[in-house]
């Protein structure tokens, strides 16, 4: 962390810069689009009681439409930070936590703090093994609901990407069994990454609440504040 | 890769052999009331369907008639007959069922004449005479638990799967008719005790999967045609299945697609929306999961097809459709997995989860408001 600013007893640096807020952004914008057009999809919740005069309605290809954009807004997302994470400079920190992750101890101290009777290990990367086996998970089912999501894509749109993805989409649905476990695993990818995001926004704000020191703030200005003799 | 004199050249080697039938295809034809016209515009749509250009209508139609030529031998195994039935006992029959009665099936347990010792001798005879030439078309899954013992055929008390794989050796083409022999079918659907497989898991050549419950006539006919048109396999696609039938979804021509991407679906059967021709997706449809021509090929001469008549797909043509596509009438977002009551769907397992972080996040959050965690 780069020291920038001072404010009495606090020194301010930048934690996030302003790709990683971007991408941590449209992500999470995207996800949420994602869930409310996708249960749609799954399940149209909305329909029409009597048929059209003539035939320009089109909500269910609506729905699908905003589906698409979102998805490949967040399939961005995704690609930007996992390149950041493995390539970029800033990302030392993250990678460092790589270390702390295997650190059996670290982890049981997390816990420990978790449950209230232990203190905050002192990590050397920004994640603490807990978060980072999290994280780690929720890219596993990034890549999941990415994966299945380009195949039933390229399963609708047979020209342009959908045409270049469709042998790797034929090749997804032999490892699935078919189109219909493709869509089953789909949803499931979803529920886990609903649930991973329930808990990381419920640990951010414990963390805001308690930590004291702006983190919730650095997603949004990239600014984090550190006591001086810290 | 298309040369319309290779094919012909062909037709003619093919009508050198000798006929195996009795009668001619025009003959059956003009007795079941078709005419030569008729016959060529059948010759015409099955060439388009098969994806070759309508030039070829008339070669076609020489390869029909020389369908006798081509010994098949029809083996049945862990099946219901459906396949065979839905092809031999309409009272109306379409041109392809006629053209499937007439092929020369040497031996076919269901409508040959022979029974016992005397069917036997007949299946030791073609496979011996028609060595190396003849098609092998098998219905039916193979039970391989225990040795294959769950099947065991004829006097001699044969498995199944030694008679499968004692016919493939020779055969010159095979062809699994249906979804058992293709992909196990209903056997093969959760627990599959007798350990039923698609026949392609147990053999090292290659087959052609001719899907469905049943398939229609025109893909089993098809998928011959072409044999005889060009001495080789059709292309296929990543489940074996040839490309001129399974290529597109069922969702991807169908009559209420319009419906579907307009967001008008029948929520109720018998309802007005269902009357007005709506999408049947949420009641079900697994259209868009499962590749085959129905929508375009209908049954029963062009007539009619299960969305048409008012009910959705019930994906029979997909791999593992009994346990994949079910419950048959609710979206697929309703599969049922496997739990306590049998009804969980992922929307509930998940939401159960995340009731359960929302009560722990409750309790933590009450906890740490009179306990705050240590800094």
């Amino acid at each position: 962390m780069k020291f920038l600013r001072k404010m009495g007893e606090y020194l301010g640096g930048i934690e996030f810069s302003a790709g990683y807020r971007w991408q941590h952004w449209i992500r999470a914008i995207s996800i949420f689009a994602l869930i409310a057009t996708g249960f749609y999809i799954a399940n149209p919740y909305i329909t029409y009681g009597t048929a059209s005069a003539t035939p320009t309605r089109f909500l269910q290809a609506g729905f699908r439409e905003w589906h698409i954009i979102f998805g490949f807004a967040m399939i961005g997302a995704v690609l930007y930070k996992t390149i950041y994470f493995f390539f970029f400079k800033e990302a030392k920190g993250e990678r460092v936590s790589i270390k702390d992750a295997f650190n059996v101890k670290m982890a049981l101290q997390q816990v420990g703090y978790y449950l209230l009777i232990s203190k905050h290990p002192h990590t050397k990367g920004v994640y603490n093994p807990l978060q980072f086996w999290a994280y780690a998970m929720l890219y596993v089912f990034f890549y999941g609901i990415i994966i299945t999501g380009l195949a039933l894509y390229a399963e609708v749109y047979h020209n342009g990407l959908g045409g270049m993805l469709y042998p790797f989409a034929k090749a997804v649905e032999n490892i699935f069994g078919g189109l219909a476990y493709v869509r089953l695993w789909h949803h499931i990818f979803m529920w886990a990454i609903i649930i991973v995001v329930f808990i990381h926004i419920y640990m951010a704000v414990y963390n805001a609440v308690f930590g004291k020191n702006g983190g919730m703030d650095a997603i949004f200005s990239g600014m984090k504040w550190e006591k001086e003799e810290h | 890769m298309l040369d319309i004199n290779k094919v012909k050249e062909r037709i003619e080697s093919l009508k050198k052999l000798p006929s195996l039938g009795r009668k001619s295809v025009k003959e059956i034809l003009e007795e079941n009331g078709f005419s030569r016209r008729d016959f060529l515009k059948w010759s015409g749509a099955l060439a388009v369907s098969l994806g070759l250009p309508a030039t070829f209508a008339p070669v076609v139609a020489d390869a029909a008639e020389v369908s006798n030529r081509l010994p098949v031998v029809w083996l049945h195994l862990a099946e219901c007959t459906g396949c065979s039935e839905s092809l031999l006992r309409t009272d109306t029959p379409t041109i392809d069922d006629l053209i499937f009665n007439y092929i020369s099936l040497e031996y076919h347990d269901t409508i040959m004449a022979a029974a016992g010792w005397q069917a036997e001798e007949n299946f030791e005879e073609a496979l011996k005479k028609f060595k190396g030439r003849y098609v092998l078309c098998v219905e039916g899954g193979v039970p391989t638990k225990d040795g294959g013992d769950f099947l065991t055929i004829g006097p001699d008390a044969e498995t199944g799967l030694s008679k499968l794989k004692r016919t493939a050796k020779d055969a010159a083409a095979i062809i699994a008719v249906g979804t058992c022999s293709s992909f196990g079918g209903i056997q093969a659907a959760y627990p599959n005790p007798t350990g039923a497989k698609g026949i392609h898991k147990v053999l090292n050549k290659q087959v052609i999967n001719v899907p469905g419950c049943p398939p229609s006539a025109k893909n089993i006919v098809g998928t011959i045609v072409y044999v005889i048109l060009f001495g080789q396999l059709p292309a296929v696609d990543n489940f074996n299945r040839p490309k001129f039938a399974y290529g597109m979804r069922i969702h991807d021509l169908c009559e209420r697609r319009g419906h579907f991407d307009a967001g008008e679906f029948v929520e109720e059967f018998g309802s007005q929306e269902a009357m007005d021709g709506f999408c049947l997706y949420k009641k079900g449809c697994k259209g868009p999961y499962t590749f085959n021509n129905c929508s375009r090929e209908r049954f029963n001469q062009h007539t009619s097809w299960p969305v048409q008549a008012g009910h959705g797909c019930i994906g029979c043509s997909e791999p593992d459709f009994w346990d994949s596509m079910a419950p048959y009438e609710e979206p697929l977002a309703n599969h049922k997995f496997e739990s306590i009551n049998a009804d969980a769907t992922a929307d509930k397992i998940g939401i159960t989860i995340l009731t359960l972080a929302g009560v722990a996040v409750a309790a933590h959050v009450a906890i740490s408001a009179i306990k705050p965690p240590k800094e």
